[in-house]
């Protein structure tokens, strides 16, 4: 663990602290349109969804967790010491009052489509007559419509400082906010050396697909449009999403996909096991024997990256995956 | 004589060209050249120079899909012909024996529980789970009904529906990780980009023994379109061809659901549709039927490939959203008339 850790605590003893100053309470932040007020720091608050969970973690606030929820596979291993402490409501969605329970004082919410006009745990509403805060990271609701499309649909690309935004503003509920700065600092840090990597590089023929999943094994798979996370990864590198849909995982034909004849092609690893394609081994035997895909370039020069499902959300782990992908289009070669 | 010889040949003409296009549309452009040189190549061994990524497009992909979109159309057509005529419902289809349901319940379940490894595909799950699906309610309609129950046939396929979608949905919530997107069951949808060789070797069979089973049954279906006391009279033994002919429609669904999913309105409409037309005897209507099913979704694949560029909508949605207008229309046309 210890380096993110080391780097955080040398930011708060070196800068951290002459910088950052309190947070004054009551303190009233909007979020995702809603006003939100908060008389101190949450002692108890409850995540849903991973990627707010481990924002936590990496602010070093996982004594403040009273329960997670919605779990997409294992903690980080950087995160399990504090993980081990924290109870988990539910592998997925928790229900209203397994969350209630906990009595919260702050509920911070991945999705939309969780807690939200639509939410399958609960409004924002009913949070709100509990007189129980809630923070949606802005990531799921700035420049996005949840109440359009399976999946919400983004009027606008993702925006990584939507990420920023929401540590710091974690960081200021909980009077955390020299932990905030560092946090920052660091993951803006990771983007500027993964484009450092590329520098000089000439990469305007360069052109990837992300395959995340498929629902079986040859149907059209579930791959990234442009304006998602993805497409962020991509843009920031300098390199070419071949699909072209504004859905954030549209399902596109193989046909499309292996005329795009993408320079490189990357696909998803996932504990996730509901469908067969959820094995990057089952994708990868699949490209090397479909009769179309094996003939892919990206195929027969075996340029094909195999990255965690999660680095592809918004969450803190998308900094280490743009890291993989620019030290494989530097070197030419997948690594793995 | 002449007249049945030269609608047959008519039929395959028609089959021939649906087949043809389907095969010179789709996603990318490919040139109408490019697609008759691969074609030539695969036949006639004719040795054109073409690109591989374009061959295997043409002839794995394009080809194989509409192949099965041809047989799957000709088979839930000619069982839509089949339930109807035997339970005297209008509303009968394919899907009303608790087959759909009991085939996602059954992908589902090789997909949460990981037999994938042990060879059971999610196509071969679907199967099993729209057969375990179709026992259960053959079992629960003979418990409930006396005599010849179409009634209970049709309420304990909804009671069977109903149970296998709650598997369903009570297996997704209880599978350990969580979905990052709300995307379930697609497949249920229907989609035929997954088809491939094998499943037209399985489609096309099936497709032309059940709709052989049924044609030599004709006159049966005819007397059990007054009823089967009717039927009875004419000296047919009722429950044992009821079963006979009900389980043929249900294999041939179940084989078509595991390879392509349910794809709904081809089953229920196509069979109105050409009896409105050609009139109720099943020596026409089951043949009629099968090729209408057949053009029907070939044509409603080709343009699910191509009605929003560089995406391919579930072929479900464009058979009901083409279906229904059409449907519309013959209904209104044949007002007043027997």
């Amino acid at each position: 663990m210890l380096p993110r850790f080391a780097t955080l605590l040398a930011g708060l003893g070196l800068t951290g602290l002459a910088q950052a100053a309190a947070t004054h309470y009551p303190l009233t932040i909007d979020n995702c349109g809603k006003p939100q007020t908060f008389v101190q720091a949450p002692q108890r608050a409850v995540t849903i969804g991973q990627a707010s969970t481990e924002m936590f973690y990496a602010l070093g606030l996982g004594d403040r967790l009273a329960g997670t929820s919605l779990w997409f596979n294992n903690v980080l291993p950087e995160y399990q010491a504090q993980n081990a402490k924290v109870p988990r409501l539910a592998d997925n969605e928790p229900s209203f009052e397994a969350v209630v329970g906990k009595r919260p004082q702050l509920v911070t919410v991945q999705f939309e489509w969780m807690v939200g006009a639509q939410g399958a745990v609960a409004t924002r509403e009913q949070f709100d007559e509990l007189n129980i805060p809630t923070y949606l990271l802005p990531s799921d609701c700035e420049g996005k419509d949840n109440l359009v499309g399976a999946d919400g649909t983004r009027l606008q690309a993702f925006q990584v400082d939507s990420i920023y935004k929401s540590i710091s503003q974690l960081a200021e509920i909980f009077d955390v906010q020299a932990r905030g700065s560092a946090l920052n600092a660091e993951l803006k840090g990771r983007l500027d050396s993964a484009r450092a990597q590329l520098a000089g590089k000439d990469l305007s023929t360069t052109s990837a697909l992300f395959w995340f999943s498929s629902a079986d094994l040859g149907i059209a798979p579930y791959v990234a449009g442009r304006q998602g996370v993805a497409d962020f990864m991509l843009r920031t590198l300098g390199v070419r999403n071949v699909v072209t849909s504004s859905e954030e995982w549209p399902t596109v034909g193989w046909e499309t996909l292996a005329k795009a004849n993408p320079t490189w092609l990357i696909i998803a690893r996932m504990d996730r096991r509901r469908y067969p394609a959820d094995d990057y081994q089952k994708k990868l035997a699949f490209l090397h024997s479909d009769p179309v895909t094996r003939n892919m370039e990206a195929v027969q020069r075996n340029r094909i990256i195999i990255l965690d499902a999660d680095a592809m959300q918004a969450g803190i782990r998308l900094f280490s995956g743009v890291q993989t992908l620019s030290a494989a289009f530097a070197s030419g070669n997948a690594g793995q | 004589m002449l007249r049945l010889s030269c609608a047959v040949a008519m039929a395959l003409a028609a089959l021939l060209l649906a087949v043809l296009a389907g095969t010179a549309i789709g996603e990318s452009d490919l040139a109408p050249v490019v697609v008759a040189q691969v074609l030539a190549n695969q036949l006639w061994q004719a040795g054109y120079p073409v690109d591989p990524i374009d061959a295997g497009i043409v002839w794995n992909y394009r080809l194989t899909r509409t192949l099965v979109a041809a047989a799957c159309g000709a088979g839930l057509a000619t069982c839509g012909v089949v339930l109807q005529a035997l339970l005297r419902n209008p509303l009968a289809e394919p899907y009303l024996l608790g087959l759909s349901a009991g085939a996602s319940t059954g992908a589902v379940l090789v997909g949460l529980l990981g037999f994938g490894s042990l060879a059971l595909s999610m196509s071969a799950g679907a199967f099993l789970g729209a057969l375990a699906a179709f026992a259960l309610v053959l079992v629960l309609a003979r418990t409930a009904g006396g005599g010849s129950g179409n009634a209970q046939v049709i309420l304990a396929g909804i009671a069977g529906s109903q149970l296998f979608n709650a598997l369903t949905a009570l297996l997704i919530t209880m599978s350990a990780t969580a979905e990052q997107a709300r995307g379930i069951l697609f497949w249920l949808l229907g989609n035929l980009s997954g088809v491939r060789w094998p499943s037209v070797w399985l489609a096309v069979p099936v497709a032309l023994s059940g709709l052989l089973v049924c044609l030599w049954h004709r006159r049966t279906l005819d007397a059990f379109t007054f009823g089967a006391d009717s039927a009875a009279s004419l000296g047919i033994p009722v429950r044992r061809t009821q079963l006979l002919l009900i389980s043929c429609a249900a294999l041939v669904t179940a084989v078509m659901v595991s390879i392509v999913g349910a794809i709904g309105f081809v089953g229920l409409v196509i069979p109105h549709a050409l009896r409105l037309l050609l009139g109720p005897g099943h020596s026409r209507l089951l043949p009629a039927s099968a090729l209408g099913g057949a053009l029907f979704l070939i044509a409603a694949d080709i343009l699910s490939r191509i009605l929003i560029p560089g995406q391919v909508i579930p072929v479900g949605v464009v058979t009901a959203l083409i279906g229904a207008p059409v449907f519309a229309l013959i209904l209104v046309s044949r007002r007043g008339r027997p």
